[in-house]
C-alpha cells in the first residue's frame, strides 16, 4: 500500500468524530427497536464499522470489550468466502465460534457491505447477544453441556439478504431453531435495521468526502491507532514476562485448568505466548482465540491506555499465540458459552505478568469471574414458570494508590444488578441479605476489594438453584506482598440452620421454602506488604466494620 | 401595588436578574458578579442595584422566583452534613454497592464515589415489608429504642435518612422510625425515602433520600439566611425556589425536599427558551445552552421540556422528575490541545472564569474557542458593556498550538470551532435520536454567551434550517424563572397487569389526587386554578422500563381512562420511543404519577421595538472559510427594529451575548424581538 496522503489533525478529528457518529447511531437504533430486555436494559450488543479488508475502523462508544474481536473475526470469515461476490445489498450472518468468527453462539453478527459504485468501501457490522439461540437449555448459555451442537444453533457465514433479497429459507431455517422466534425477529429485525441505516449513513459520508478520502482516512484512523498503542508499548522494559493461574473447574470433571502466558517485549513489539496453556475441556468455559484476543487486547488497553480507541491499530500492535486445541484457543466441538469467566481469568494472568512492568498500573487479582445464579420453577402466585437470572459482581484488585473497590463488577463485564424491589414483585423469591463480605478484601498496603453476600430463599414452593462461580478454591491472588482475597461459594441453608456446601458449577440444586441459597463471590487481592498500611486505614478498616478485629489483628502484624 | 415580578438566577460566574411589571409589562434585566461563598450577597446587592436602576419600591414586589446552584455545588464539592442512614437488616451495604457497576470499563483507576454516608453511620434495623406492602417481620419498639441509642453514639450526624425496603408500599416502618429520631434528636433534619420519593427501586430511592439528608441542614441555612434578608428588602415578596422538575415550590418545600433543587439553574433555561420559543410561534426546538466550561442540551417538545425521571450528578444517583438536560464538557473556555493520537482536541479541560481565554487579558495562555472566534473575527473586540478583548493574545494563544500542528492561525481557529460543531452535533443527535426524534423536525436556539457564535453551523451539520436566537440569550435562565408556575409532582407505585382488575390502580390515583388538592389548599393562594395532569407508568410485562401515559381528561380530577384506552396510549409511546409494537404480549402499570401545576399568572410580554435605524457599527473581515475574510458589519442588536431582515454575513452584539449570521442566511427580528435565522442550503 502507498504511503497515505496524511490528512490534516483537525479534519481528521472530525471526520474520524463523524464515523463514531455512525457508529453510535446504529448502537442506538438496536437499543431502541430491538425486543429483548437483554438489549434495551443491559446493552449487550456493539455495532463497528470495518474497511474493505475487514480490518475494524471505529466502534460506538458503548461497545463491548469482548465483541471487539468477534468483529473483526466474522469480516475475515466473510472475505475469506465471499471476497469476490460481495455485492451491494447483500447482509451476512453468523454466530459460530469455530467457523465464523464468534465467541459463543449467543452472539448473532451482522455485516453489510458499503460501496461506492462497484467499489467496495467496507462494511457496517453489528452483534447482538440473543436471550436464546436453541440447544438443550434455555438461554443456550447453561453449564454442563459438553459440545457445541448442544448450546444452540450454529450459523456459518451465509447471505441473510442477498443484493437486497431476504433469503426468506435462512430466515425460516433460523427461526425453527429459537425457542422464542417472535422475539429473536424482533431482535434481528433491529440488527438488520442498523446494518441498513449504518450503510445509508456510510453512503452519504462518501457523497460529501469521496471515496479516496474515506479510504484514506480508514487507513490513516488505523495507523494513528497502532502508533499510539505502540508508544504506549515502547514504554515497557524490555525483556519477557510470565505468569500462571488456574481455573476451579469446568464442571465436567476438569479442575485446576492452566492458562499460562509469557510475554516478550522488544522495542515497540509485544508478543504473547499462551504455549504451554492445558487442552481445551469438556465443559464449556473454552475460549476461541478471537475471546482469549479480546481479553488481552482489553488487559492491555486498561493497562496501558485506556482512552485508545478500539480498532484494528490495536490488535495489529500486539501479536497473539495459543496453540490451537488448548483452553485459550479451542477448536471444534469444544463448546463454549461460558467464556466470560475464563476470559476474565486471561486478564488476570496479563495483568499478573505485567506486575513487574507496569507497578503503577497493575492491579491485585480481582473477583475473577462473572458470577451467576439462576433460580426457577412455577410461582405459586400465577402457575407460570418463572426464571430469574443474575451475574454478580465482587472484589476489584488493589491499586498502586487506592484500595480497591468493593462489591462492584470487574474487568470484561460491567453489568448492572437487578433492584431487590423488582426481584421480589416479579418472582416468588426473596432477599434476605445483599451486604458486603467482612474479611473478604486480601490485606495489604493497599487492600482488595470485597465480594458481595445475597441471600436467596423461594416463598411458598420449591425452587431449583443453578450457578457460575469461579475462584471458589484458587483465590484471587495479591501482588507486591499483597495477599488474597477471600474465595467464592454457594452455600444452602436449611431450615435448621444447617449449612451445605455446594458446588461453584451448582447444579439443579431444590431449594424448599424453608431454606435458603447464600451466593458469596470473591474478594480481590491486596497490593503491597500488608505491614506498610497506613494506621488511619486500618482504624477506618475497623470502623467501618469491613474487617473484623480478628482478622486485622493476624493479618496486619507491624514490623517491630 | 405589588406589580413586579423578579427571576434570580445564581450562576457560577454571574447572578441574573429580570424584573417584569405585571400591569405595563415593563421589563429590566440587570447582571452582576457571583459570590460564591455566599450567593445570598449578590442577590441581594443585585436586587438593590435593579431597583435603584428601575426604580423599583421593594414593597411592589409581588414575587421573587429563584433558581440556585446551592444545592448543586454542595453536591458537586461533596460539602454537605454528616449523615446517618437507618435501613432494614441485611441490607445496609446497598447504597454502597449501588447497582454494581463502574464508571468507564477500560479505566481501572476511576471509581465511583464513595456513598454519602459513612458505613458505620449506616445501621440496621429488623423489620421487612414484603412486595405486597404486608409485614413480612414486624417492628418491635424495643429495637427501635435500641437504635435511638446506637443514634446517640454517632459523632457530629446532623441529619439522618430513613430507608427501608418497599416503604413505598408501606410506609409504617419509616414513619414510625422517624418519629422516633425525631423525637429523640430535635436538632436533626430527618428525610424519609417513602416522603422524598415514594417509587420502587431500593437503590434510587435510597440514594435520592440520602442525598436529600446530606442537602438539607446547609439548604435550610441558606434559605432561611436569605427569605430574612429578602424580607426586609421585598416585604410583600412571595420567594419560589425553581425545581429540577420546571415549576417553583415554596421555601417550606425546598427546605424539607433540597434534592429537588439539584438541577434548578439549567432547568430554568429550558423553561425560558420554552417560553421565548412561544413566543415567536416555535414549539419544537432543540436548547444549545452554551457557557464558559459546558453546554446543555435539551429537547423541548409541543413547548414542553421534556422530562426524565433519573439523573447521576457528580457520580450520584437522583430518581424524581428534572428537566432533561444533556451535558457536554465544552463551552467558550474550553481548552484547544492536541491528543495523544496526535489529533486536536477541545475541552473538556477549561481556562475558567480565572485565568479565562487569552483574549480576555487576565494571564490566561491556552487557546479556548472564545480565543479561535475573537481570531476568525466573529467576537467583536469591542464588547458590549465596556469589556474590550485582545486580539493580540488570542492571536498568539492560537499561534501556540497552530505550529505543532504546521497550520496557519486562521485555519486552526477554524479548526477549533469546525470541532466545537462535531461535539454539540454528536450530542444534540444523541439526545434527538436515542429517543426517537429527527433532529431535523426541530429548531435551535442558542443561549448562553457563547451559542449564537456556533449555532449555524451546529444547525446546518444536523440538516436544520432555522435558528431562533431569543431576545436576552444571556439571562434566559431569570426570564424563564419570571415564566414559571407553582408545581408538585406526586407518585406512588402501583402495579396491575392489564388484564387484572385496575381498582387499585385507580385508588392510588384517587390518593394522588387528595393530595394534590391537599398542596394547592396549604401552597397556593388559589386565584386561578390550579391544573392537574396525571399519567401512568406502563411497560410489557417482563421488562424493566417504564414508558409514560397522558391520561387526557377534561375533569377536575383525574380519572383513570379505561382500559382499552391506556393500552393504545401505551403502544403508542412504545411505537414512539422504540420503533415497533407488540400487540399480543401483555401490559401492566407500574407507577402513577400526578402533577399539580398553580398558574402565577404572568402575561406574556409585548416587546417595544427598537427605533433603529438598523446600521452597522463597524465593518470588520471575518473567516468563515480559509480562502479568504468577508467584509461583515456588525450590528448592535438593540438598534435592530421589529421587521428587520438581514442577508448575511453578519455578526449582531449585545450586553452579553453573540450571534454570528453565515454568508448563506438570512436573519428577522421578530414580533417577540427573537432572531429567526434561515439557512439556505440545509
Amino acid at each position: 500500500m502507498p504511503e497515505a496522503v496524511s490528512i490534516d489533525p483537525i479534519a481528521l478529528e472530525i471526520s474520524w468524530n463523524g464515523l463514531k457518529s455512525i457508529a453510535d447511531e446504529c448502537f442506538l437504533t438496536i437499543m431502541r427497536s430491538a425486543f429483548s430486555t437483554n438489549i434495551k436494559e443491559r446493552h449487550d450488543h456493539s455495532t463497528a464499522i470495518a474497511d474493505a479488508n475487514g480490518r475494524l475502523i471505529v466502534q460506538a462508544e458503548m461497545a463491548l470489550p469482548i465483541h471487539l474481536a468477534s468483529m473483526s473475526g466474522l469480516m475475515t470469515c466473510i472475505l475469506a468466502q465471499y471476497r469476490d461476490t460481495i455485492k451491494p445489498g447483500d447482509i451476512f450472518i453468523g454466530n459460530d465460534p469455530h467457523v465464523a468468527g464468534g465467541t459463543h453462539l449467543p452472539d448473532i453478527n451482522l455485516a453489510m457491505p458499503v460501496f461506492d459504485g462497484d467499489q467496495l468501501i467496507g462494511f457496517v457490522a453489528n452483534i447482538v447477544h440473543h436471550a436464546d439461540v436453541g440447544g438443550a437449555a434455555v438461554g443456550s448459555m447453561s453449564g454442563g453441556l459438553d459440545e457445541i451442537f448442544t448450546e444452540g444453533l450454529r450459523i456459518p457465514i451465509v447471505r441473510l439478504f442477498d443484493g437486497g433479497e431476504l433469503q426468506d429459507d435462512i430466515m425460516r431455517l433460523l427461526m425453527l431453531n429459537m425457542r422464542l422466534p417472535a422475539e429473536r425477529k424482533g431482535d434481528l429485525n433491529a440488527q438488520i435495521a442498523a446494518a441498513k441505516l449504518g450503510n445509508q449513513r456510510i453512503s452519504e459520508f462518501l457523497e460529501t468526502h469521496g471515496a479516496d478520502y474515506t479510504v484514506r482516512l480508514f487507513d490513516e484512523i488505523v495507523r494513528r491507532t497502532n502508533r499510539r498503542m505502540r508508544a504506549a508499548i515502547e514504554k515497557l522494559p524490555n525483556g519477557s514476562y510470565s505468569f500462571s493461574d488456574v481455573m476451579d473447574d469446568d464442571g465436567a470433571g476438569t479442575e485446576d485448568i492452566l492458562i499460562t502466558l509469557k510475554i516478550t517485549k522488544s522495542d515497540h513489539d509485544i508478543f504473547f505466548d499462551f504455549a504451554g496453556s492445558d487442552d481445551q475441556v469438556l465443559g464449556n468455559f473454552n475460549l476461541t482465540f478471537n475471546a482469549t484476543q479480546s481479553a488481552v487486547c482489553y488487559a492491555l488497553k486498561a493497562l496501558l491506555d485506556p482512552e485508545v480507541p478500539n480498532n484494528q491499530g490495536i490488535f495489529d500492535a500486539i501479536r497473539i499465540e495459543a496453540p490451537p486445541g488448548s483452553f485459550v484457543n479451542c477448536v471444534s466441538p469444544a463448546p463454549v458459552a461460558m467464556r466470560a469467566n475464563t476470559c476474565q481469568r486471561v486478564v488476570d494472568v496479563v495483568i499478573g505478568a505485567l506486575a513487574e512492568a507496569l507497578p503503577d498500573q497493575v492491579v491485585g487479582a480481582a473477583n475473577g469471574a462473572n458470577t451467576s445464579a439462576v433460580f426457577s420453577g412455577i410461582d405459586p402466585r400465577t402457575s407460570q414458570q418463572y426464571v430469574y437470572l443474575e451475574t454478580l459482581g465482587g472484589g476489584m484488585g488493589a491499586r498502586a494508590t487506592k484500595d480497591g473497590k468493593d462489591g462492584v463488577q470487574v474487568n470484561i463485564t460491567n453489568t448492572s444488578n437487578l433492584p431487590v424491589e423488582a426481584i421480589e414483585m416479579e418472582y416468588p423469591l426473596r432477599v434476605e441479605d445483599y451486604a458486603l463480605i467482612a474479611d473478604s478484601g486480601g490485606a495489604g498496603k493497599h487492600r482488595g476489594g470485597m465480594g458481595i453476600r445475597r441471600s436467596i430463599r423461594p416463598v411458598g414452593h420449591t425452587c431449583e438453584f443453578n450457578g457460575v462461580g469461579e475462584r471458589f478454591r484458587n483465590q484471587p491472588w495479591g501482588i507486591f506482598g499483597g495477599q488474597s482475597g477471600a474465595a467464592g461459594m454457594f452455600e444452602m441453608v436449611d431450615c435448621k440452620g444447617n449449612t451445605t456446601s455446594l458446588s461453584s458449577k451448582a447444579s439443579r440444586v431444590k431449594l424448599s421454602p424453608d431454606a435458603r441459597v447464600v451466593i458469596s463471590t470473591p474478594g480481590a487481592g491486596g497490593y503491597g506488604a500488608p505491614e506498610d498500611r497506613k494506621p488511619e486505614a486500618l482504624a477506618e478498616d475497623q470502623a467501618s466494620g469491613k474487617f473484623t478485629k480478628g482478622f486485622l489483628a493476624s493479618n496486619y502484624a507491624r514490623k517491630d | 401595588m405589588t406589580d413586579w415580578v423578579i427571576g434570580v438566577d445564581v450562576g457560577g460566574t454571574f447572578t441574573d436578574f429580570s424584573a417584569r411589571n405585571k400591569k405595563d409589562h415593563h421589563i429590566q434585566v440587570h447582571k452582576r458578579p457571583s459570590t460564591p461563598d455566599d450567593p445570598s450577597r449578590a442577590i441581594l446587592e443585585g436586587l438593590r442595584e435593579l431597583l435603584d436602576i428601575a426604580d423599583i419600591d421593594g414593597a411592589e414586589i409581588a414575587r421573587i422566583a429563584h433558581g440556585t446552584t446551592v444545592a448543586t455545588n454542595a453536591l458537586l464539592q461533596r460539602r454537605g452534613a454528616e449523615i446517618g442512614v437507618v435501613t432494614t437488616k441485611g441490607f445496609r451495604d446497598l447504597l454502597e454497592i449501588g447497582r454494581q457497576v463502574r464508571p468507564k470499563i477500560y479505566d481501572l483507576q476511576t471509581d465511583a464515589p464513595p456513598p454519602l454516608a459513612l458505613r458505620q453511620n449506616r445501621l440496621e434495623i429488623s423489620e421487612r415489608i414484603g412486595a405486597e406492602g404486608e409485614v413480612v417481620s414486624a417492628l418491635e419498639m424495643a429495637d427501635v429504642e435500641a437504635l435511638i441509642n446506637e443514634v446517640r453514639s454517632l459523632d457530629g450526624v446532623e441529619s439522618i435518612a430513613v430507608c427501608t425496603l418497599f416503604s413505598f408500599l408501606n410506609p409504617t416502618h419509616e414513619q414510625l422510625i422517624a418519629k422516633a429520631l425525631r423525637n429523640a434528636f430535635p436538632g436533626v433534619v430527618v428525610s424519609v425515602s417513602s416522603d422524598v420519593q415514594p417509587e420502587f427501586r431500593e437503590y434510587e430511592r435510597f440514594s435520592t433520600t440520602v442525598i436529600n439528608a446530606f442537602l438539607q441542614p446547609e439548604v435550610s441555612r441558606y434559605m432561611d439566611k436569605l427569605s430574612r434578608a429578602l424580607g426586609n428588602v421585598a416585604p410583600n415578596a412571595k420567594l419560589g425556589i425553581f425545581q429540577s422538575s420546571g415549576g417553583l415550590m415554596s421555601v417550606g418545600k425546598a427546605t424539607e425536599f433540597p434534592v429537588r433543587t439539584a438541577l434548578s439553574g439549567p432547568a430554568a433555561g429550558a423553561v425560558g427558551a420554552a417560553a421565548a420559543g412561544a413566543a415567536s410561534g416555535i414549539s419544537d426546538i432543540v436548547t444549545l445552552d452554551m457557557g464558559g466550561t459546558s453546554t446543555d442540551v435539551c429537547l423541548i417538545r409541543n413547548g414542553k421540556t421534556e422530562i426524565a425521571n433519573m439523573r447521576d450528578i457528580a457520580g450520584f444517583r437522583i430518581r424524581l422528575p428534572m428537566v432533561d438536560i444533556h451535558t457536554v464538557g465544552a463551552g467558550g473556555g474550553s481548552i484547544a490541545h492536541i491528543g495523544s493520537d496526535g489529533l486536536m482536541k477541545v475541552g473538556p479541560e477549561s481556562a475558567g472564569a480565572v485565568p479565562g481565554p487569552a483574549c480576555y487579558g487576565h494571564g490566561g495562555v491556552l487557546p479556548t474557542v472564545s480565543d479561535a472566534n475573537v481570531v476568525l473575527g466573529r467576537l467583536p473586540e469591542a464588547l458590549a458593556g465596556g469589556l474590550c478583548l485582545d486580539k493580540e493574545k488570542a492571536f498568539q494563544a492560537i499561534e501556540r498550538i497552530a505550529k505543532p500542528l504546521g497550520l496557519s492561525v486562521t485555519a486552526t481557529a477554524l479548526g477549533i470551532a469546525g470541532i466545537v460543531t462535531s461535539n454539540m452535533t454528536r450530542a444534540i443527535r444523541a439526545v434527538s435520536t436515542e429517543k426517537g426524534h429527527d433532529p431535523r423536525n426541530f429548531v435551535l436556539m442558542p443561549f448562553g454567551g457563547a451559542g449564537g457564535l456556533h449555532a449555524t453551523d451546529v444547525a446546518k451539520s444536523l440538516g436544520l434550517s432555522r435558528v431562533i436566537v431569543p431576545n436576552s440569550p444571556g439571562i434566559l435562565c431569570a426570564d424563564g424563572l419570571i415564566e414559571s408556575d407553582l408545581q408538585e409532582n406526586f407518585v406512588a407505585t402501583s402495579r396491575a397487569r392489564m388484564n387484572e382488575d385496575l381498582i387499585a390502580v385507580k385508588e392510588a390515583l384517587a390518593r394522588l389526587d387528595a393530595q394534590a388538592d391537599k398542596w394547592i389548599v396549604s401552597e397556593t393562594d388559589s386565584a386561578s386554578p390550579a391544573q392537574k395532569n396525571a399519567s401512568v407508568d406502563m411497560r410489557y410485562v417482563g421488562q424493566n422500563y417504564e414508558l409514560p401515559v397522558m391520561i387526557e381528561n377534561a375533569q377536575s380530577s383525574p380519572q383513570l381512562p379505561d382500559r382499552e384506552t391506556l393500552i393504545e396510549g401505551f403502544f403508542a409511546a412504545h411505537l414512539r420511543s422504540y420503533g415497533y409494537v407488540d400487540r399480543d404480549a401483555p401490559v401492566e402499570v407500574m407507577n402513577v404519577r400526578l402533577k399539580a401545576v398553580a398558574p402565577l399568572g404572568q402575561a406574556m410580554a409585548q416587546p417595544e421595538s427598537p427605533k433603529g435605524p438598523p446600521t452597522p457599527d463597524v465593518i470588520q473581515d471575518v473567516w468563515f472559510s480559509a480562502d479568504a475574510p468577508l467584509s461583515t458589519p456588525v450590528y448592535q442588536r438593540e438598534v435592530l427594529p421589529i421587521g428587520t431582515t438581514l442577508t448575511g454575513p453578519a455578526i449582531i452584539a449585545q450586553f452579553d451575548a453573540t450571534t454570528c449570521v453565515p454568508p448563506d442566511a438570512t436573519v428577522t427580528v421578530d414580533a417577540a424581538l427573537n432572531l429567526i435565522v434561515e439557512l439556505q442550503d440545509a
